[in-house]
């Protein structure tokens, strides 16, 4: 019982970080109907601008995440405009461009880093909580905790605030959306900033645990979109619950099975799942719809 | 023409991709009028509406609601200067709840007391949106929906609303309903511009009526006038191809 709960709050923490890649990926896909394969790559560069900058710049944490973010969301407004703006119209190959998006990034950081894991020695790592009889690193439970509070932030966002309405509002109907005034081209900048912010958090919150290397956002994007499909495509609690479950069903499947079989038990799960709910746990199965 | 015309467009050419499918169309609505598009499918009345309302980019000619041009708006620039357009295809937010649809209808307004009193008077329109106000716009009937897309028009309170086929797969009593609205909003002194496939149904709601065809203006008339003109007759008939062997221009 003590291993299970153990294990179970390890998932919570790397279902965490897959939720903050499915979010990021669902903000886009929501508006542009794009899926942004280089949303792992992001979430790489993410890592390591966070670690150049508490490594050579400030050394605290906290401004290190926050100058992943704004750097990201910059990257974001330039691939959104350079990239996917031009492509708009053609949603083939604006997912062959971010493949591509893919091989530029993680190259450009081999050229300017290095291909070598870098340390990201902050202090939450060697610092542990005692939770009765269990000792977890601050890290875990700060992942587990910021995870939590960006999900409220961005429930709140999309539900309360006019601007967060609204970029539901072109997801579901962008040809409404243009009646009623909503500058659409914006929304989609809105998305791109918003899923960009959370990349750089995802990979920014994970360098610390287990080091920032080019391909560190390549596992977390293949079970990122896991946790979508086994949500529900389009749907934000479905991405949420998803991504939570497969980080817990992959930690604790550890307890039962050699830890080289947990990619078997998350995959046929969703193998499952989608033979009983093809539209996964939460989508709603509908046609031409990308609420 | 009235000199007092509300919505006023001159020699107005647009279409898409440089093709153009509306040619040189001058119309003018008065307050409190309703002015009836006519003319087959394909004839560009569609277009014309999308074209005053600053979704086609290149449209040439000019454009004004109450002498404030439209010359080179975006949508939101249109919306706030007192055109509201409810397009043919559901413009709802389906997973929005109605109050929500609501809120969406006034977004280009900056003033969240004036949005809140323009839902409350809204829905004082169309009770029957209060009565679903925590539902989700997809979930209301076909009619209904048409009922919010006309109330989210109101919320910008605006001097023109242009309306394309807003009776169309509606069964004839909700079809009424509509109609019977757009009789409201041109009572309290807006203008209407009204596209209508069924040309019987749209001459009996309308004060006047032009008739397009291949992208033109070939007949003006009053709506009384036009009902007992063969040659609308012929296109009421849904006659194939032309209607009127030579235009006046």
């Amino acid at each position: 019982m003590l291993a299970f709960a153990e294990q179970a709050v390890n998932g919570l923490m790397m279902g965490s970080i897959y939720v903050f890649v499915a979010l990021g990926m669902m903000l886009i896909y929501g508006v542009m109907h794009v899926l942004n394969f280089a949303h792992g790559a992001l979430f790489m560069l993410g890592g390591y601008v966070a670690q150049t900058i508490f490594m050579r710049v400030f050394d605290n944490y906290l401004l290190a995440v926050a100058g992943a973010v704004l750097f990201l969301i910059l990257i974001g407004a330039l691939l959104e405009r350079g990239v996917f703006a031009p492509l708009r119209g053609n949603l083939r190959n604006q997912v062959i461009a971010s493949l591509g998006l893919v091989l530029v990034i993680q190259n450009t950081v081999v050229a300017v880093f290095g291909p070598n894991a870098l340390q990201f020695p902050v202090q939450a790592t060697r610092a542990t909580v005692q939770l009765g009889p269990l000792s977890f690193a601050v890290q875990h439970l700060l992942i587990i905790a910021v995870g939590a509070a960006c999900v409220a932030a961005l429930f709140a966002f999309l539900h309360l605030t006019k601007l967060g309405t609204a970029l539901r509002a072109v997801s579901q109907n962008p040809r409404g959306a243009l009646v009623v005034g909503i500058d659409v081209e914006a929304t989609h900048k809105l998305a791109f900033a918003l899923s960009m912010a959370l990349a750089a958090i995802g990979g920014a919150l994970l360098g610390p645990l287990f080091l920032v290397f080019p391909q560190m956002g390549d596992l977390p994007l293949v079970k990122g979109l896991a946790g979508i499909v086994l949500g529900g495509m389009g749907s934000i609690p479905g991405a949420v619950l998803g991504g939570l479950a497969i980080g817990v069903i992959e930690a604790t499947s550890t307890l039962v099975l050699p830890t080289d079989w947990k990619d078997v038990v998350v995959f046929c799960t969703i193998v499952v799942v989608l033979l009983l709910r093809p539209q996964g746990l939460f989508g709603l199965r509908t046609r031409d719809d990308h609420g | 023409m009235a000199e007092n015309a509300l919505l006023k467009a001159e020699a107005v050419s647009a279409g898409y991709g440089g093709r153009m499918i509306v040619e040189d169309v001058s119309l003018s609505v008065a307050p409190g009028e309703v002015l009836c598009l006519l003319g087959h499918n394909g004839a560009g009345k569609s277009t014309l509406l999308r074209a005053f309302f600053g979704l086609l980019p290149g449209r040439t000619g000019h454009v004004a609601v109450a002498d404030r041009s439209l010359d080179g708006l975006t949508p939101r620039g249109v919306l706030l200067t007192g055109l509201a357009y409810v397009p043919q295809e559901r413009s709802v937010f389906p997973k929005l709840t109605v109050r929500e649809n609501l809120r969406m209808g006034g977004y280009a307004l900056d003033d969240a007391a004036l949005l809140a009193r323009r839902v409350e008077q809204a829905l004082d329109v169309f009770p029957r949106l209060r009565e679903r106000i925590g539902q989700l716009a997809g979930t209301l009937s076909g009619g209904e929906q048409r009922m919010l897309e006309v109330a989210r028009t109101l919320l910008l309170d605006p001097r023109v609303v242009m309306l394309d086929e807003p009776s169309i797969g509606l069964a004839p009593r909700l079809a009424e309903q509509v109609f019977s609205t757009i009789r409201d909003l041109a009572a309290q002194g807006r203008g209407i511009l009204l596209v209508e496939q069924s040309v019987k149904r749209a001459l009996a709601v309308s004060d006047r009526a032009v008739v397009m065809e291949m992208g033109r203006i070939v007949l003006e008339d009053s709506a009384a006038a036009l009902a007992s003109d063969d040659r609308v007759a012929k296109l009421y008939m849904g006659a194939a191809g032309k209607a009127f062997d030579q235009p006046p221009r």
